[in-house]
């Protein structure tokens, strides 16, 4: 049987280039939400998010932003793999993505509709769809492999590092370079709002008093390989992605099943494929998005999986947001790096821990324990739950 | 706005925004159950409230705060339009 | 969930809502014996070439609960998924959905953006605004048939359709799925400036149902064909670009994986769909793997191109396969029974390759 496991990771994120300057934001409980810049919030109740600085972004201005995201996470994580040139030609490239090059093609559109100055159609729309990511970055880094986007709203981040694994097991690729890129856009922020799903203040996941999501934006890429090659080419490893669950809840559009149906069936069967039971698992990286529903539903699902187990659990939106598409891919970076580090960051500002929760949130500062199996949740609309597993290897 | 005015209103939010046919919107009446699982209703459910709040916003002005509980005023199209009129009034 | 022996991956059933019919594997044999093009010229909108559904096909297949909230491209999905669920005479008991899709719902986008350009935020729909992440109509699918194992939307231009039947075959026989309804769906977009290229547009969807030969034998499903061999890879190219004529690798994996030599292709089902740089790269590719050059067939002449293709053409082999005919326009030809190619690619370099044989004992 072959094993997976992760030799490379890379992101940009609210906190600037680099897992470096992710690893230190997040473990060291700061808040990166700050008033938007990027968008016009007249007339909106959230004027907040979680927005990448300028500086972190790779590539010619002339790419989308979230392409831009997006390359220069998967470089760092090439990078950081130390793959050859000749092990890229054939490697895979899986990507998590939503709003595509929708920030531009707004620019474009918004402009169309209300006059001003003239946008450029061609260049505005040539990136708008999601797939563009994996060809911008697919020609950029010459990947060869297998190439596929995948849309699965809040979770595709976390399946698009599920699908990579498919790809090796199932003897399609040997390395897989998977992740997920969004960038802040019009249309997610007006419907988050809409939805009234938004806190105007930083989001307190698993808080009694949250209020809502705060948006986000950013890119995790990581380099993920076949264990034998790995080995082989004497290739670092962080952990081993050694099970994953995906279900669907089939009830509503955008709210979850109210007994959290379809995410206890993503994390059992994700602790039933890696072959370990929940006591096994030290640490749960939620979704823990700060909507009320999203955390009391979620918050009830993990105390029924784990009722013999008593892992720690924290919720990096509370940092950096909602990122979208690269939600799940940067908090499965949190969650290795968890296990790597021997330290589990922690769910910022929270202060008074919601009655529905069992478990201990880790609130405020990062939390020093040995973890050896770790897992990480997403669950997007559409009733699209994914919880991995990551093992120390 | 007279009473039969919010009525009318509230019943072409139903057909613009929610998108019922404009037939099934006219049998509506006064006292026919709007959310979703009580018998005999219109089957509403959390989505669609959120879209008519922002539809009694645009068309009325007034403001539902969702952190209170607005479940009881959803009851029938008669208690919505109470109280938007309780509210317009009010402010 | 992996590590199991590989088991053989059957196609029990199909549906499809498309330009020119709707229905199941009966409708797809009646429509190959005597295919005509739905491509017509729309001197009104900027595409030009466009197969379109008339929304009078789904009438009977969506009830009134979907009609309300569901959007139109959601509708197609749904339609399609109930046909091919029936066709098959499946249990849809743990079912997963594997959904390509090239646009998504950009209908329902611009109609959420238009409610605050036009209204401000008031104006914004929160119904329409789950519409705009493209997994909408495989969210809808997965209510409206009850899928509640895994449920994936790939988005891919032209192959997006051959890549989710891929993705589902790989799924089945690796164990990870035990019944999948696989396919695509898409819908001629109003944004005419995201139409560049000049070729046929279609929409629609269309499903297979896939589940494990084995298993579909025990339960007496009728086996419509077999799914023997996939790869996929990227071929080198810029974005929205095409590439050189090379080695087709997702071929080679493909037939490798079926434990075929090329010159046992006898015809290929390919993604050709009225783009004239792209259609040229593809046969260039083709005669790179096939010098004996197997007869070609492009659905996408006929019924534009859309995320619903790809299982068209695979349905369209399997019924070559087991009738031993090629579709033609004016009447289908006779053909070698036994195993076909399904090929798309895409500008950009995404690249699919799809073995598809008879049911053999």
């Amino acid at each position: 049987m072959i094993r997976t496991v992760v030799t490379g990771l890379g992101v940009t994120s609210p906190f600037g280039a680099g897992t470096k300057a992710f690893w230190t934001g997040v473990a060291g409980g700061t808040c990166a939400i700050r008033p938007i810049t990027l968008l016009d919030t007249d007339g909106f109740r959230c004027r907040i998010a979680a927005e990448v600085p300028a500086d972190a972004l790779a590539g010619s201005p002339r790419r989308s932003r979230a392409d831009r995201l997006a390359l220069a996470a998967a470089r760092e994580a090439i990078a950081d793999s130390g793959l050859a040139r000749a092990d890229c030609r054939d490697a895979g490239l899986v990507i998590g993505a939503v709003g595509g090059g929708m920030f531009e093609a707004e620019k474009w559109y918004w402009a169309r509709t209300r006059g001003g100055a003239p946008v450029d159609a061609a260049s505005s729309l040539r990136a708008v769809l999601p797939f563009s990511h994996a060809e911008t970055l697919g020609k950029a880094l010459s990947l060869g492999g297998p190439r596929e986007t995948v849309v699965a709203a809040c979770s595709s981040g976390a399946v698009s590092l599920a699908l990579a694994r498919d790809l090796i097991e199932d003897g399609l690729a040997t390395v897989v370079v998977a992740g997920g890129a969004d960038s802040v856009t019009r249309i997610c922020y007006m419907g988050f709002n809409a939805l009234r799903l938004l806190d105007p203040e930083p989001c307190r996941p698993f808080d009694r008093e949250r209020r809502g999501m705060s948006i986000g934006e950013g890119a995790a890429f990581l380099v993920l390989e076949d264990a034998e090659h790995a080995r082989a080419r004497g290739a670092y490893v962080y952990a081993e992605l050694s099970g994953y669950g995906i279900t669907t809840d089939a009830f509503h559009p955008t709210s979850p099943h109210p007994e959290g149906d379809g995410m206890v069936r993503a994390m059992r069967g994700a602790l039933s494929d890696a072959g370990i039971g929940p006591a096994e698992v030290g640490y749960v990286n939620a979704h823990g998005t700060g909507t009320p529903q999203n955390d009391r539903v979620e918050a009830r699902a993990i105390a029924r999986v784990f009722e013999t187990g008593e892992p720690l659990v924290s919720a990096t939106k509370s940092m950096i947001g909602h990122t979208m598409a690269a939600a799940g891919s940067l908090e499965t970076v949190a969650t290795i790096l968890a296990i790597v580090e021997g330290v589990v960051p922690p769910t910022a500002n929270l202060c008074a821990a919601d009655p529905d929760v069992t478990f201990d949130c880790v609130p405020g500062t990062a939390r020093t324990a040995a973890i050896d199996c770790a897992i990480s949740n997403s669950f997007g609309f559409g009733g699209q739950n994914v919880t991995l597993v990551f093992r120390r290897s | 706005m007279e009473p039969k005015e919010t009525v009318d209103e509230l019943k072409s939010i139903l057909v613009t925004r929610l998108k019922f046919e404009p037939r099934r919107a006219a049998e509506i009446t006064l006292d026919t159950p709007l959310p979703k699982g009580v018998e005999g209703s219109i089957g509403l459910d959390s989505l669609d409230f959120i879209e008519l709040s922002l539809a009694i916003e645009e068309r009325f002005g007034v403001v539902l705060d969702e952190s209170q509980d607005l479940v009881k005023h959803f009851a029938t199209i008669d208690s919505l339009s109470r109280f938007i009129a309780a509210q317009a009034g009010g402010s | 969930m992996s590590g199991a022996a590989t088991r053989r991956v059957a196609i029990t059933g199909c549906g499809t809502v498309n330009a020119a019919f709707v229905g199941g594997v009966p409708e797809l044999s009646t429509y190959l014996e005597h295919p005509e093009s739905r491509v017509r010229a729309e001197p009104s909108t900027e595409p030009g070439l466009v197969a379109s559904v008339d929304d009078r096909a789904l009438d009977g297949l969506t009830d009134a609960g979907d009609q309300r909230r569901v959007s139109r491209i959601s509708r197609f999905a749904i339609a399609a998924a109930r046909l091919a669920l029936a066709d098959a005479d499946a249990p849809p008991e743990d079912l997963s959905l594997v959904v390509g899709t090239e646009l998504g719902d950009l209908r329902s986008t611009k109609e959420f953006a238009n409610g605050f350009l036009e209204r401000g935020p008031t104006g914004l729909s929160a119904l329409l605004f789950p519409n705009t992440v493209m997994n909408t109509m495989a969210a809808a699918t997965a209510i409206a048939v009850q899928a509640r194992a895994a449920t994936l939307t790939l988005n891919a231009p032209v192959v997006a359709g051959e890549l989710a039947i891929a993705r589902a075959a790989a799924g089945i026989a690796a164990g990870r799925f035990e019944l999948a309804l696989a396919g695509g769906v898409d819908q001629i977009e109003p944004i005419t400036e995201l139409a560049a290229g000049g070729d046929a547009r279609g929409e629609g969807a269309t499903f297979l149902v896939l589940e494990p030969l084995e298993k579909a034998r025990q339960r007496g499903a009728r086996v419509f064909g077999e799914i023997t061999g996939w790869g996929w890879r990227a071929l080198n190219a810029p974005p929205c670009g095409v590439g050189r004529a090379e080695p087709p690798r997702a071929v080679l994996l493909a037939l490798e994986r079926a434990g075929l030599a090329g010159d046992a292709v006898r015809w290929v089902y390919d993604s050709a769909t009225l783009d004239r740089e792209r259609d040229d790269w593809e046969r260039a590719l083709l005669d790179v793997a096939f010098p004996h050059h197997p007869r070609r067939v492009s659905l996408g002449r006929w019924l534009g191109r859309h995320g619903g293709l790809g299982a068209l053409s695979v349905a369209g082999a399997a019924w070559s396969a087991c009738a031993g005919r090629l579709p033609a326009l004016g009447g289908a030809m006779s053909a070698d029974r036994g195993v076909g190619l399904v090929h798309g690619v895409a500008r950009g370099g995404t690249h699919v390759a799809l073995v598809v044989g008879a049911p053999l004992p």
